[in-house]
């Protein structure tokens, strides 16, 4: 059949359009949507496409000639059609001959944040940096959900997929302080203070070359000479104590940098002298790469550790009748093939304790400024393994017998160290327990597994002198100590909690009446 | 072993000095590896010695010597003269400055240089004989090797490149005399680049093509504009002719070619055989990796049916210490792409978390007027899944295209419409390769069309035409009609 094809309507009130070229001749086979022939408006060209698979028949205008819309400008043959006459006017542009407007295609590009942004083939839209984070993190980039434009993923997102497959790191060091329990009414740490204002330092130091306080700050002015000097003298100008103040900013003399880069040669001579009489090592230093889960734990330390301020109760407990019944419960569990570790009689004690004080089983929504409640109790393991550290969590313990926590847990650890553990066997966690008794130590200021508001570590189980009845006796002891958010969690609350956990592990008949 | 032979340790042995395996080694200077390179001929490999460099230096001199000759229309009235000898020595100046630069380059990162050809003696070291009488050979021992050792110019049957007037594209860029006329079989990029050199300098040229158009694998539009402008140049197409043979004639030589099928033998002007006189036949019909002189097997390596070696996404080969990089490594063979594989082995091998995760690999045919292409085309995207929306943009509506004179082609951009993520671009005109590059940053960022539409671009440039075809896309187009 013949299909005639009009000039369309190639734009807002056009209404001729010059024949710049055509790009096809009579008798050529066509395709649908291949330009037939460019056509020009005011300060405008398009290609017009054509409708149909077929054959050039006839061209019905010259090249240079204007012609009205609606005019036939070339007709096809199209085979297998019936032969009826039929007219054509396409969309100029050669893009799929959309029957809508044309208008905002692809303008919408805004997805729902509830969506599943599914790409074809998996493909995933992150720049280059990003990528090679996720790789540097351990990080599946197709398995994040990207929150920039279209759900693109940004190195945000994938810090925040590294952080929530990370486990919690256990202190590898148990840091002891010398705090006893903090009643509430100590100062709350507030986090602006750790960074020295350097303004307000300003003049404090630069007196002696002995002192070699750095000042550490974001911003300093100088001259131009000033910096010059600091250049040449190797110093950084945002360690010089600032003498003065120029427009509320610390200012820095070319004194200042004299005095502080003479201090500091000092202070390295000094350094330098003092290693000179020791033996030295055949490498005084050695440097390693700080990535890959070292940097992902030390990341997680750093969120936790700046955004929570941490609060540390310390305490003991007489667990003399908890060692006695594990004693009893080891030889059943055993005839079942179970290990029964002190573990998982911790975990029923905190999760009981945990429902009387669901300020401790919580978590805070900074974004929407709310403190979430959680109403089921999921414990995290704190475990040491080759790769680095991992938290498996037991889910709903409150809902489980002692014999099945302790096969989950068993099970999850050995996951975790021979590194077959999954991302969601790790998440999802409400409260950690971290055992630093297994390696030494009695007391320890564990790091809150953020976005968890607190953290309670364990140290070792052994014979310690307690005075009962005015009488020193040897008993078997447990130190306890719990890091808290002190933004949900006060001083006053975690020692409440502590001593209800207490209860429980000193009379662990009780968790019968759970 | 081989008694008499010297040998050396090294973390890195790089097997060829091209664009693939000169970036690994230099990389893996730069990451304190200790890196032996080995060259049997020239550092550059086949990219600065034979190929896209000298290529271009060539196309540029055809272009200057053309457009000087050609531009009336602007007022300017010449009749260039061309002294092959002197072009070709110019572009040779600007090989060996590339070249020294390599060496250099690799020297002042502690790579160790020797040339020679490496073959494997097991799966740690290589036998590396030197060229001459008398050189003898040494053993290198290797923790890790990359090998790099690129592609040739595929042979055909009756044509061998031992034979003075049968040239490959290496020998085409070293004559010292323009030939009169010339046949070159095969329309790909290479074919394609070269005819329109010596078409410009003034060669009769005949293309014989096996298949039924140029730029075998690009989309019908884009191929249409560059034929067109090779026919109005002069050359002569034949489609759907293989070459099949050479004799010496009276004063050049006489190229015999057959259809490949009968419908076409149907329609040939000269029926199924036809015969081409010339002084010369160009054959640039593709290239094939060289896999065959590295005794592969002693390495445990095993090349695929097509030659190449496989490698997954760190350029490991199915030994976990060897690498393979740039052609050898397969498609697409390009230098940008080798040198890409090169730096990511080296990171790997260093132990850093390195990948080839690149979205596109962009490409440029650098004929009259050049074709620059990236990630997706229309009926890519739309067989992987994505629903395409196509923004068009042609240089006729350029302001800066018109002012150079070239106004031919279009910039074409492909992205998915519910997320407007730009898949992929098309573009054919002046300064197609540069202007590709926007759309590879765009793709590789993960960019959408808005991005790029509001980008602000310099005015008058060609790039504006990246803006327009994005806004296009979006249906608000200031300079074209959109759809």
């Amino acid at each position: 059949m013949v299909r005639e094809f009009k000039l369309p309507d190639v734009g807002e009130g056009v209404s001729e359009g010059e024949i710049v070229q055509w790009l096809v001749d009579e008798g050529d086979a066509v395709e649908e949507d291949q330009p037939v022939a460019e056509v020009e408006t005011d300060k405008a060209i398009v290609e017009v496409p054509s409708p149909v698979d077929g054959t050039v028949r006839d061209i019905n205008a010259e090249e240079g000639e204007m012609v009205p819309v609606g005019t036939v400008i070339i007709t096809f043959d199209v085979e297998g059609e019936a032969d009826e006459p039929a007219e054509e006017t396409a969309e100029p542009a050669g893009d799929d001959a959309a029957s809508e407007p044309a208008g905002d295609a692809g303008s919408e590009t805004a997805v729902d944040a509830d969506e599943e942004v599914e790409t074809p083939e998996g493909r995933v839209f992150a720049a280059p940096s990003a990528r090679r984070l996720a790789r540097e993190l351990g990080v599946d980039i197709a398995a994040v959900e990207g929150s920039g434009p279209s759900g693109r993923v940004t190195e945000q997102d994938v810090r925040a997929a590294a952080e929530d497959d990370e486990a919690e790191p256990e202190p590898a060091t148990a840091e002891t302080t010398t705090g006893g329990a903090d009643d509430g009414a100590t100062a709350e740490a507030d986090a602006g203070a750790v960074s020295a204002d350097s303004a307000q330092t300003g003049g404090a130091t630069g007196g002696t070359a002995a002192s070699v306080e750095s000042a550490d700050r974001d911003r300093t002015l100088a001259a131009p000479a000033t910096r010059k000097l600091a250049e040449e003298e190797g110093v950084d100008l945002n360690a010089v104590p600032a003498t003065e103040e120029r427009d509320g900013e610390p200012f820095v003399t070319p004194e200042a940098v004299r005095e502080y880069a003479q201090a500091q040669q000092e202070a390295q001579r000094a350094d330098t002298e003092a290693l000179a009489r020791r033996e030295e090592p055949a490498e005084r230093e050695v440097r390693e790469p700080y990535r890959g889960v070292r940097k992902s734990i030390g990341d997680q330390m750093e969120q936790s550790k700046y955004t929570a301020p941490h609060i540390t109760h310390h305490d003991t407990v007489d667990v003399t009748n908890l060692v006695e019944t594990r004693e009893r419960l080891k030889v059943e569990a055993e005839d079942r093939g179970i290990r029964l570790t002190y573990m998982p009689l911790v975990m029923k004690a905190v999760t009981a304790a945990l429902k009387e004080f669901p300020m401790v089983n919580a978590s805070l929504d900074e974004e929407n400024e709310e403190i979430v409640k959680k109403q089921y109790y999921n414990v995290g393991v704190a475990t040491a393994t080759d790769a680095g550290l991992m938290v498996p969590v037991v889910d709903d313990v409150d809902r489980k017998g002692l014999l099945q926590i302790a096969s989950e847990m068993n099970e999850k650890v050995q996951k975790a160290r021979d590194r077959s553990i999954s991302i969601d066997e790790m998440q999802g966690g409400t409260f950690t327990i971290t055992n630093i008794g297994g390696i030494g130590g009695e007391y320890a200021t564990p790091i809150i597994n953020y976005p968890e508001v607190a953290i309670l570590a364990l140290g070792t189980i052994e014979q310690r002198p307690v005075v009962e009845d005015g009488e020193v006796v040897a008993r078997h002891t447990l130190p306890l100590s719990l890091s808290a958010d002190h933004r949900i969690v006060d001083g006053a609350d975690a020692a409440r909690f502590t001593n209800r956990v207490k209860e429980y592990l000193k009379q662990p008949e009780l968790l019968l009446l759970e | 072993m081989v008694v008499g032979d010297i040998a050396t340790g090294t973390d890195v042995l790089v097997i060829g000095a091209g664009p693939g395996g000169y970036v690994a080694a230099i990389r893996a200077g730069q990451l304190d590896l200790d890196v032996t390179l080995v060259e049997k001929d020239a550092y550059g490999g086949s990219c600065l010695n034979h190929g896209c460099i000298p290529s271009k230096a060539m196309i540029t001199a055809a272009d200057v010597a053309h457009e000087a000759g050609n531009a009336e229309e602007m007022g300017v009235h010449a009749d260039p003269a061309v002294d092959l000898a002197k072009m070709v020595e110019w572009k040779d100046g600007v090989v060996d400055q590339l070249t020294s630069g390599v060496e250099k380059l690799n020297k002042a990162n502690g790579v160790n240089l020797i040339e020679g050809r490496a073959e494997f003696a097991d799966e740690n070291s290589v036998r590396v004989a030197h060229g001459g009488e008398g050189q003898g050979s040494e053993t290198v021992e290797f923790e890790h090797a990359i090998i790099a050792t690129g592609s040739r110019p595929i042979e055909i049957p009756g044509f061998s490149y031992e034979d003075e007037p049968v040239l490959s594209s290496r020998d085409a860029l070293a004559l010292d005399s323009l030939p009169d006329s010339m046949v070159v079989v095969g329309a790909g990029y290479i074919g394609m680049e070269l005819s329109t050199v010596f078409a410009k300098l003034g060669t009769d040229v005949t293309v014989v093509e096996m298949l039924d158009d140029v730029l075998p694998g690009y989309e019908d539009d884009v191929k249409r504009i560059v034929r067109d402008r090779a026919e109005s140049l002069g050359i002569d197409f034949h489609f759907g002719r293989t070459a099949s043979g050479w004799e010496e004639v009276d004063d050049g030589i006489r190229v015999s070619t057959e259809t490949v099928d009968e419908e076409a033998a149907a329609e040939a002007d000269g029926g199924a055989a036809e015969t081409f006189d010339a002084d010369k036949v160009l054959v640039a019909v593709g290239r094939q990796p060289v896999t065959d002189t590295l005794n592969l097997e002693a390495a445990g390596i095993e090349p695929n049916d097509d030659g190449f070696i496989e490698t997954d996404d760190r350029a490991r080969t199915e030994q976990d210490h060897i690498f393979a990089v740039g052609d050898v490594a397969g498609e697409p063979m390009l230098a940008h792409k080798g040198s890409k594989e090169g730096e990511v082995a080296a990171e790997v091998i260093a132990g850093e978390p390195a990948a080839l995760d690149y979205q596109a690999v962009p490409a440029a045919v650098f004929t009259d007027p050049e074709v620059g292409t990236v990630g997706l085309t229309e009926a890519e995207a739309e067989d992987a899944g994505f629903t395409p929306v196509v923004g068009q943009f042609p240089f006729r509506a350029s302001g800066r295209a018109l002012t150079t004179g070239e106004d031919e082609g279009f910039v074409r951009v492909v992205a998915d419409e519910d997320s407007g993520f730009i898949l992929g671009a098309q573009v054919v005109g002046p300064e197609a390769s540069e202007l590709i590059a926007e759309f590879g940053l765009a793709i590789e960022m993960g960019a959408t069309l808005e991005d790029v539409a509001s980008t602000v671009h310099t005015h008058p440039t060609l790039a504006e035409g990246v803006m327009e075809a994005c806004a296009n896309a979006l249906g608000h187009a200031i300079h074209a009609l959109n759809r």
